[in-house]
């Protein structure tokens, strides 16, 4: 019951922000411009591929390269909106109001995770509406698609539950945002110098998150990389857990 | 000092040996009172004497070093769920969520304290029309005064009746009317069996409302004992003693 009220609370705080709005505007406007490009691209060049027997279709043109564009508006996005929702009250003084109303940590920071996690849920949901108002009037890869949306939903989740974690460590919400892009874009390109030597598997490798989602986008669906997410989610809820039930000891 | 006897069925707060350090000083150290339902104590001392640090820890916003709290007889440390429905707490400076209306407030408040539906709708119609908030129900807290938000803060404490009501310095930015109506409120708590425990530097207010008072000086209990309404030059000669010597002498009996 106490997860239910902190995440109406937090999911209340984000909608009648300005920001959340803003950021859902730009970027779904952004979006819906690339959709419109993409889609005249794939048009075009339509009579060309329908010589080729096994050539790319509209998922593989239009829908997953725009679920490739929200995922790269995500490493902005997400931590913008994240950075206050321990921040914030950190620094508004109204962390102790929480934790006199008997909420455990792990509450507090599941129940803003949730409220995050439900915007940027939302906000994919009315991005994947672009493509599919054109299911009707294309071959879509129904199975393509579907797992390009696990892996958007798997990025997301986690890249929420790093922003949760900056935030439960920052006592000022920049300072949150900075450290969750920070984090996140090292995440992204830790493999990037194995790259270049030619290095595709090993350890570091397995670190970076766009080894997991790339398949994924490509509708390869692994149970190793769903593991790799839940387990990067569960460690950083654990470490703003953890950190905040620190704040309740110091005081 | 020495700890005190087991919680009577009526005791709502027992404090035993409660120590705490803070920015590297000891803000509250063996502290031990007790509290019953109907009571108001008032908690006075000079800045930094402890008592905001001593609230918070009733309050259940902040954990102690050592010693133990007790809630209605049950270990309050063990158990910090029992604040959601035994416990209200107005902070000092009663922090808001800026983005929030008065209603969005109270809304958030009770459902973090378990109310919901009918309930909650009922408690917070009784609690607005009890402080006069009407008028700022769709306000945002963000654009209030200190006082109108302390008012806010006051309401939210009260929404789910608590047993035990925890208000830390609540005639702040009060104007006169507003501090005979908190004066009023309490001791309507009081009658309905609350518990009441307020911090405050203002004399006045402890020999208006509070039926006992502990007066902390660098963090341990200095004095802990009835007042009455016309006991003001009495209260103050013992503050004050305090407050200059850390002690004071009792007047001997003739």
């Amino acid at each position: 019951m106490s997860l239910l009220a902190v995440t109406r609370l937090e999911w209340r705080r984000l909608l009648v922000r300005p920001l959340a709005w803003v950021l859902a505007a730009l970027t779904l406007g952004w979006l819906g411009w690339n959709f419109t490009l993409l889609l005249g691209s794939f048009l075009a060049g339509q009579i060309q591929r329908a010589a080729l027997p096994d050539g790319p279709g509209f998922t593989d043109l239009v829908a997953v390269p725009l679920l490739g564009q929200l995922a790269q508006l995500a490493f902005l996005v997400v931590p913008l909106l994240s950075m206050s929702v321990i921040a914030g009250e950190r620094r508004n003084g109204t962390l102790p109001l929480l934790f006199a109303a008997g909420v455990p940590a792990s509450r507090i920071v599941l129940g803003k995770y949730l409220a995050v996690l439900g915007w940027l849920l939302l906000w994919l949901a009315l991005t994947l509406t672009m493509p599919l108002v054109l299911a009707h009037a294309t071959h879509l890869d129904w199975g393509k698609l579907t797992s390009a949306t696990v892996g958007l939903v798997l990025m997301l989740a986690a890249l929420a539950a790093i922003g949760v974690a900056c935030s439960s460590f920052a006592s000022h919400p920049a300072i949150a945002a900075a450290g969750a892009l920070i984090a996140t874009l090292a995440l992204w390109e830790v493999n990037l110098g194995a790259q270049m030597a030619g290095m595709n598997g090993g350890a570091i490798n397995w670190l970076a998150m766009s080894t997991h989602l790339q398949p994924l986008l490509r509708g390869l669906v692994s149970s190793a990389d769903i593991v790799w997410f839940v387990l990067l989610i569960v460690l950083a809820l654990a470490l703003a857990t953890r950190r905040l039930g620190a704040d309740r000891e110091r005081g | 000092m020495t700890s005190i006897t087991p919680a009577s069925p009526k005791t709502v707060l027992q404090l035993d040996l409660l120590s705490r350090r803070r920015a590297g000083r000891q803000a509250v150290q063996d502290l031990s009172l007790a509290l019953r339902s109907g009571e108001v104590m008032g908690l006075l001392g000079v800045n930094g004497a402890g008592k905001s640090t001593t609230l918070s820890m009733i309050a259940g916003a902040l954990r102690p070093d050592s010693g133990g709290i007790r809630l209605n007889g049950e270990d309050f440390l063990e158990h910090p769920e029992l604040a959601r429905t035994l416990i209200g707490w107005l902070p000092e400076r009663a922090p808001v969520w800026a983005e929030l209306t008065v209603n969005e407030h109270l809304d958030a408040h009770g459902r973090l304290r378990g109310l919901n539906g009918s309930a909650l709708r009922a408690a917070r119609s009784a609690i607005i029309e009890r402080l006069e908030l009407q008028p700022l129900a769709r306000r945002l807290a963000g654009v209030l005064s200190q006082g109108q938000r302390q008012r806010l803060g006051l309401a939210c404490a009260l929404l789910h009746r608590p047993a035990l009501l925890v208000l830390d310095e609540p005639a702040n930015a009060l104007d006169p009317v507003q501090v005979a109506g908190l004066r009023a409120l309490i001791r309507e708590q009081a009658a309905a069996g609350t518990a009441v425990i307020l911090s405050t530097h203002l004399l006045a207010e402890v020999t208006a409302v509070c039926d006992r008072v502990a007066i902390l000086h660098e963090g341990t209990l200095r004095h802990d004992g009835p007042v009455h309404a016309d006991d003001h030059a009495t209260l103050e000669k013992t503050f004050f003693e305090i407050a200059m010597n850390g002690s004071h002498q009792p007047a001997r009996a003739a």
